[in-house]
């Protein structure tokens, strides 16, 4: 019972790791960067959609994708910002660059917003259902439904439509795709608004279970790191999956061995995984002929 | 920049004993400021050596920070006097935390690398939580003691002139290890991990010697940082002081020597004066520290190094030639210097080469050839070990050489050059030689003149000085073969040295290849043009679908039926397009008007103009550096045009992006197997109908795949792992795929098997006979213009002459000036 | 490479220096103020503690000037934020003694940075007065003199008070502990396991949590398999409230009794309706009507719009207890008739009696006790929708 409780929790928080994973996921195979504010983009969907709801009295069909797009905005400007410009010259420093923009837009919610943690209601975290003695809320199925459906959705997008491919070609030869009709700028751009909206998407749905505050992105956002990465970032249904895996890890790490070995066990297995497998579980060598 | 090293450090080191001095009038605050930039500087060094110099990232320094820190509060707090063993051990163990870390990292790269190294500070961060018992926990640790001097303990002041002096030291001890051998090294392995194995360098231990120091130097930090705050805890060293330190080498800028002082001075005394700004503060730091990233992208110190340029070096003067023979010092051996006995490799599924056995004397030129996809590459890259062998041997100078690696073979002397020159681009030219040279036996102070002289011996005209990045083609393969040459191999291999030089290029290069055999090297050539390889061989392999067909002297394989069926082909009749000739009066499909354009400084094109009616084929041809693709990317939007305008279809499109003309059917294939290397044969083919915004059915690929059957053959592989010669026929069938209304084909026979390369011109004066409109833009100028009814030529980004196909063709006395002669001599010689 | 140090370079050393050296500081008056230091979180998480000692601070400072200062000389507030990092807390302490030259600080929420205060404090002779961190070792430090005092709550004796609440009142024979993952929850740990023994109570477990865990289940599991009945809860807002939640998830109808950490956030809001039931330890609460808190309580109005009643007080025990702790600063300045931190701490042991806003100060410090607040200062509270109540 014990073990059960802690993997039902652990799979919805490992598929909150996975969402924000798909963002890095999605960054990376359009155009090998990733945006480190990810956690705080997260942030942002939870304190818009707080805002939205609990300041103007939105209802949540309306807020929610008003956070989005809110998420979705920001994304575009930050890739204008913080990373094209870096990518134009060639040059790594996008990702300090997003690291500081992180830090400006942690900063600026935390006056904006306030520096209290505030508690999102939630209909779907009143009531818990009890399954193998354990208490579920029906929102750790939506996270988990949500993270598994839109990796599924990515799959079959990258998979077998036209457009899905163009996003991968972008970046493996950016000259080639454009020759092709692709514009690759604004499939970048599209691509860090989705990242960015998944990001809103995971901090709106956790933010019930973990409160809204402007720091709540932090950790979060390097765990879904770690996931990506475990996952081996170039897969979006392994990633998902790594954000499951870790989430899990996480939780029986913490009922079997205690909370204080959680962190330096999961980030552990994560120096171990990648000894043994240097592209991550799922991921596999890029072709690098000599 | 050598010369100017000595007052520099001496400048350097009067300024820190100046700082040192004047820390005792600072106040206690004041001093601990001064002691924290100077700490920062130090990791920053350690991150310069591990980010500048070996090209890899480090977001866990804190961990190393943490263990040195450790180490000297939790050995002081019993033995205050064992301060300074304690630092060492420190040091010593952090660097020893860096290089356990560095054996996993060194694989890693990119994010991977950022997130095992972000693993690691927090494994060590709440290692020292839980470990209470040694380290007290969350609790941290008090640290009583000072450091320890001739008179006595330490003030705040005088530790902070201590700190001053310690990154003085390690500023210097930088600014001499950049330049040292070590150092030249770890740039190689940053530049190109391939040709740094090229040349012998044990790439693994250099990338696990770069952490342990970066380690170190975190440690050092770290020992010194607990008696600076007189206070330790988990809490001291989080990840976000990681993301600072790397910062403010980033900041600061990694490519020069001082770059972490600028970068440490900024992040300390930026939050430092925004105090006042209270919670404020980090708002504007973040805000700042993007502004500066925007603005300053080589960092501060690359910002100050653009404001006082302008003190470049002199242009050398021509360095004396070199005695080849005497350098290499080989004695003529006829013995195999390298012998291959059934090496089979499989690629994918596919059997890329199949029980491969030759030998190469020493002594003579050995060239490899076949069609395209027949092995040679692969056979290149198991000979060097770059690829380990399926089944089969290597031996070399006689020994079993199978099982070593890359760097192990090229310090047993054998070296290669790479199909597309791999130089470290970070590096001058003459420092690409100097790094691979100093494998050699000891050549001291000589070092710098006989690199200028072996780059002198293989052609190289250019400043010595120069970044190998911003090299032309042809001075890469100059600076790469001077590079082999270093390494005074016994065997050298070449990948296509020839390909794209002109007649006139290529004369000097054949004599070269001799001179180096003469001088008792084993060399082995892979090569398609074939008059070259005649010329300069002593024997011929012939390679068809991994297997060996043929070998022999070069007349024996002249011959040879074999080789002719399955290489050379017969020559098929090749105008039927051309001589087909349209009704006058047609439309015109492109016409460009003053065509303008460059990269930046000097125009490559300079006033050009063509129209090209529809169904017609233009061929555009000019020597190597002409301007003919940038013509053609100005055409396509790919770069715009400084003046000039483009009509399409009778629309102005001056200035329309690539993606947009592209959809309008507007189609250019790139030169240079510009494929989707990780998509499939198929997806790459499928996105060639992306601009249609339709999805080519079977049929369509069908048809493709029936003009082209060896990619039918692979259509499930990923592209990136097709030879170099599929991968062209890929990119030009995805052109296809787009059904273009004008196709652009730039160089479309580049690197192609004369074989193939004849089918591919017969597919397109097929497509021409059914009313595509083309430009062809071929150095094979007879194929070009066999095809095309009419012809411009570029000579220096202007056109010298336009006509008919007809009349070009048989101007062979233009041919010769401005074509490279390719134009001149048949491109199978008739005698085969 | 170069490794050239150029004029500029100079130019730009010289000006950041200038900047350090010369940061603007506020005009002199005539006479020059005393400045009083403040190193508290006023980022981060625990931000909403360092405004709330802000707020009581500042009205007493208010009180005190309107009355004419001290020693002839208005008093001034010196605020450093140390983001809850003993390391920023530590700079942030070397700052305000050797460039602000203040005559003494007081402290914030966080205990390591405290712990890491002390020897600071000791070092440079400057008192330094905790106005919230309750780890016992802080004011209980082993230096002699002692220049720690403390006007709040003492870990050693909040357990105390804890446990025999939970024995007395939740009628618990067997309580498990719920402790944040920090010094604090060691502190409290310790204490707690002293306390019992004291007692002859069986603890039945003690876990630890992350302040950022989203699912407290698998240690509260583990408490009821090991047989608690009761829980002691120590932590933060935020965290505390997942501790509630997670026990609302788990169906696990458990008593709660709680160390003070929930009264620094919302935590009616974050923990939900079942925040009710949790009882906690307070020094103060602004509904305990007197007519100096009716007084505070208007100044604080007036100073601060924000605030519209005694529920608007966020994290009242910060406001009370540096409210007071001013007061007593004030006082013993007046004492020692001087401004150097020796005659201060002296002044400190040897207060008179002082009527303060949480009880009569008689006196606050003595030699060997530097904590003005002892057990019986202790009220047991619960929240009542938004409001701090006492429980009986």
């Amino acid at each position: 019972m014990l073990l059960a409780a802690a993997l039902v929790s652990g799979l919805a928080i490992g598929a909150m790791y996975g969402l924000l994973a798909l963002g890095y996921h999605v960054t990376w195979v359009v155009s090998r960067s990733v945006n480190f504010a990810q956690g705080s983009v997260m942030m942002l969907g939870a304190v818009i959609a707080f805002s939205l709801m609990l300041g103007w009295g939105w209802p949540w069909p309306l807020a929610l994708p008003a956070a989005l797009a809110g998420c979705a905005g920001f994304g575009v400007v930050l890739e204008r910002v913080a990373v094209r410009p870096f990518r134009a010259r060639g040059s790594e420093s996008w990702l300090m660059a997003t690291v500081a923009a992180g830090m400006l837009v942690e900063n600026a919610a935390l006056f904006v917003f306030g520096k209290e943690p505030r508690g999102m209601p939630s209909a779907l975290a009143r009531h818990p259902l009890m399954l193998f003695g354990a208490g579920i809320l029906p929102l750790h199925l939506v996270i988990l439904l949500t993270g598994l459906g839109l990796a599924g959705a990515f799959l079959v997008a990258t998979r077998a439509t036209p457009y899905g491919k163009a996003l991968l070609a972008v970046v493996q030869n950016p000259r080639a795709a454009q020759l092709m009709g692709i514009d690759a700028t604004r499939m970048t751009v599209f691509a860090y608004a989705l990242s960015s909206a998944l990001a809103g998407l995971a901090g709106i749905l956790i933010a019930p279970l973990i409160n809204v505050s402007a720091d709540m992105g932090f950790v979060f956002g390097i765990k879904g790191f770690a996931a990506a990465i475990l996952g081996g970032l170039e897969t979006p249904s392994g990633v998902v999956l790594a954000g499951l895996l870790l989430g899990l890890a996480e939780a029986s790490i913490t009922a079997l061995i205690g909370s204080g070995a959680t962190v330096m066990a999961s980030f552990g297995l994560v120096i171990l995984t990648l000894y043994f497998r240097p592209h991550g579980l799922f991921g596999r060598a890029e072709i690098r002929k000599v | 920049m050598r010369r100017t090293i000595g007052p520099c450090v001496a400048g350097g080191l009067g300024l820190a004993a100046v700082l040192a001095l004047a820390a005792a009038w600072l106040d206690d605050y004041q001093a601990l400021v001064l002691g924290e930039v100077g700490l920062i500087a130090i990791i920053g060094v350690g991150l310069n050596v591990l980010i500048g110099l070996s090209g890899q990232m480090s977001i866990g320094q804190v961990a190393f920070q943490a263990i040195g820190a450790y180490t000297v509060a939790l050995i002081t707090a019993v033995a205050p006097q064992l301060f300074w063993p304690a630092l060492a051990l420190g040091v010593l163990l952090a660097a020893l935390g860096g290089f356990l870390l560095a054996l996993p990292a060194v694989r890693l790269k990119g994010p991977y690398l950022a997130m095992i190294t972000i693993a690691a500070a927090f494994v060590v961060e709440h290692a020292i939580i839980a470990w209470k018992g040694l380290t007290g926990g969350a609790n941290g640790i008090a640290q009583g003691s000072g450091v320890p001097l001739p008179w006595g303990d330490a003030s705040a002041q005088a530790l902070a002139g201590l700190i001053v002096l310690v990154a003085a030291a390690v500023f210097l001890a930088y600014a001499v290890f950049a330049r040292s051998r070590l150092g030249l090294a770890l740039a190689a392995v940053r530049d190109s991990e391939t040709a740094a194995a090229a040349i012998g360098l044990d790439t693994v231990a250099l990338k696990c010697l770069a952490f342990a120091i970066a380690a170190g130097l975190a440690g050092l930090a770290g020992g010194f940082f607990a008696p600076l705050t007189g206070f330790i805890s988990p809490e001291s060293f989080p990840l976000s002081a990681s993301i600072l330190d790397v910062l403010a080498v980033m900041m600061g800028g990694t490519e020069a020597v001082l770059g972490p002082l600028y970068g440490a001075v900024v992040v300390v005394l930026l939050p430092e004066m925004l105090a006042g700004l209270a919670e404020y503060r980090l708002l504007f730091v973040g805000g700042l520290l993007l502004i500066a990233l925007l603005i300053a992208p080589a960092g501060i110190a690359g910002a100050l190094a653009r404001w006082r340029r302008g003190r470049g070096e002199a242009p050398a003067s021509p360095p004396a030639s070199l005695d080849l023979a005497a350098f290499l010092a080989l004695e003529p051996r006829r013995e195999a210097a390298l012998a291959a006995v059934g090496l089979t490799h499989t690629f994918g599924g596919l059997r890329a080469v199949a029980d491969f056995s030759a030998t190469f004397p020493a002594g003579a030129v050995t060239a490899l050839i076949g069609p395209n996809g027949a092995g040679k590459s692969t056979v290149l890259n198991l000979l060097s070990g770059f690829y380990r062998a399926d089944a089969g041997g290597i031996f070399l100078d006689g020994r079993a050489a199978g099982r070593l690696g890359a760097w192990q073979r090229a310090r047993r002397g054998l070296a290669r050059g790479f199909q597309t020159a791999l130089l470290f681009d970070g590096l001058s030219a003459r420092d690409n030689v100097l790094v691979a040279l100093r494998r050699g036996r000891a050549v001291g102070g000589m070092a710098r003149d006989i690199a200028g002289r072996l780059l002198a011996v293989a052609g190289f005209e250019g400043d010595p000085g120069a970044l190998a990045g911003s090299l032309g083609p042809r001075a890469r393969r100059q600076v790469e073969i001077a590079r082999a040459l270093a390494l005074r191999p016994h065997v050298l291999l070449l990948d296509e040295p020839a390909a794209g030089l002109t007649t006139a290029e290529r004369g000097p290069l054949a004599r070269l290849i001799r001179e180096i055999a003469a001088a008792g090297v084993a060399v082995v050539l892979v090569e398609h043009d074939l008059a070259f390889v005649m010329e300069v061989s002593d024997q011929i392999v012939v390679l068809d679908r991994g297997q060996v067909i043929a070998a022999g002297p070069p007349e024996a394989i002249k011959a040879d039926a074999v080789v002719q069926a399955a290489y050379l082909g017969t020559r098929a009749a090749m105008r039927p397009a051309a001589a087909a000739k349209r009704a006058p009066g047609r439309a015109v499909m492109l016409n460009a008007t003053g065509i303008t354009a460059g990269y930046g400084g000097a125009p490559v094109v300079e006033d050009v103009s063509f129209a090209v009616a529809a169904g017609e084929t233009l061929a555009i041809l000019g020597a190597n550096g002409a301007g003919k693709s940038t013509l053609l990317a100005a055409i396509v939007g790919l770069i715009t045009p400084r003046a000039g305008s483009v009509e399409f279809d009778g629309g102005d499109v001056t200035g329309f992006s690539a993606a947009n003309l592209a959809a309008r059917g507007l189609v250019l294939v790139p030169e240079g197997r510009q494929v989707f290397p990780e998509l499939t044969v198929r997806d790459n083919l499928r996105l060639g109908a992306f601009a249609r915004r339709t999805w080519p059915d079977r049929s369509e690929l069908d048809a493709v795949f029936d003009r082209f059957p060896r990619l039918a053959e692979r259509s499930r592989q990923r592209a990136g792992l097709l030879s170099g010669g599929e991968q062209q026929m890929l990119a030009i069938a995805r052109g296809l795929l787009a059904r273009p209304r004008v196709l652009l084909l730039d160089e479309p026979s580049l690197g192609l098997a004369p074989q193939i390369a004849e089918r591919l011109f017969a597919d397109l004066a097929t497509l021409a006979a059914e009313g595509l409109t083309m430009v062809v833009v071929d150095q094979m100028a007879t194929l070009a213009l066999g095809i095309a009814e009419r012809a411009i030529v570029l000579e220096n980004g202007r056109v010298t002459h336009s006509g008919s196909a007809a009349d070009l063709a048989a101007d062979t006395g233009l041919a010769a000036a401005y074509l490279g002669g390719t134009g001149a001599r048949p491109l199978v010689s008739p005698a085969l | 490479m170069t490794f050239g140090i150029s004029p500029r370079f100079f130019a730009i050393a010289a000006g950041f220096g200038l900047a350090l050296g010369l940061s603007p500081h506020p005009a002199r008056a005539d006479p020059p103020p005393i400045p009083i230091g403040l190193v508290a979180a006023l980022s981060g998480q625990s931000a909403v503690s360092g405004d709330a000692i802000t707020r009581g601070l500042a009205v007493a400072i208010d009180e005190i000037n309107a009355a004419g200062g001290v020693l002839g000389r208005p008093l001034e507030l010196i605020r450093r934020d140390d983001e809850s990092n003993p390391g920023k807390g530590i700079a942030a302490a070397r700052e305000l003694i050797s460039r602000d030259h203040v005559v003494a600080f007081f402290g914030g929420i966080d205990t390591p940075v405290s712990i890491a205060l002390v020897p600071i404090a000791n070092k440079e002779k400057t008192p330094f007065i905790g106005v919230w961190a309750a780890g016992t070792g802080i004011t209980r430090n082993g230096a002699s003199p002692n220049y720690v005092f403390r006007v709040s709550a003492v870990d050693a004796l909040v357990d105390q008070r804890l446990l025999r609440y939970a024995v007395t009142v939740a009628r618990a024979k067997h309580p498990g502990l719920m402790l944040i993952d920090n010094p604090w929850g060691e502190s409290n740990h310790a204490g707690l396991m002293a306390a019992a023994k004291a007692t002859g109570i069986t603890l039945a477990g003690a876990e630890s949590f992350e302040t950022g865990d989203a699912d407290m289940t698998a240690q509260l599991a583990r408490l009821k398999q090991a047989g608690a009945d009761c829980l002691i809860l120590v932590g933060n807002a935020a965290p505390a409230a997942e501790v509630i939640r997670s026990l609302d998830r788990m169906g696990w109808d458990v008593p709660v009794i709680s160390h003070w950490g929930i009264s620094g956030g919302r935590f009616p809001e974050l923990a939900g309706p079942s925040a009710a039931k949790v009882a906690f330890v307070q020094t103060y609460s602004f509904f305990k009507t007197s007519a100096k808190g009716e007084a505070v309580l208007t100044e604080l109005e007036k100073k601060y719009p924000a605030i519209k009643g005694p529920a608007d007080v966020v994290a009242p025990v910060g406001t009370a207890n540096a409210y007071d702790a001013m007061h007593l600063l004030a006082l013993a300045l007046a004492k020692a008739g001087s401004t150097e931190g020796p005659a201060l701490q002296a002044a400190l042991e040897a207060l008179p009696p002082y009527d303060g806003l949480i009880k009569r100060y008689d006196p606050a410090f003595t030699a060997t006790n530097h904590d003005a607040l002892g057990p019986d200062d202790y009220l047991m509270v619960h929240f009542a929708d938004n409001r701090i109540v006492p429980v009986d």
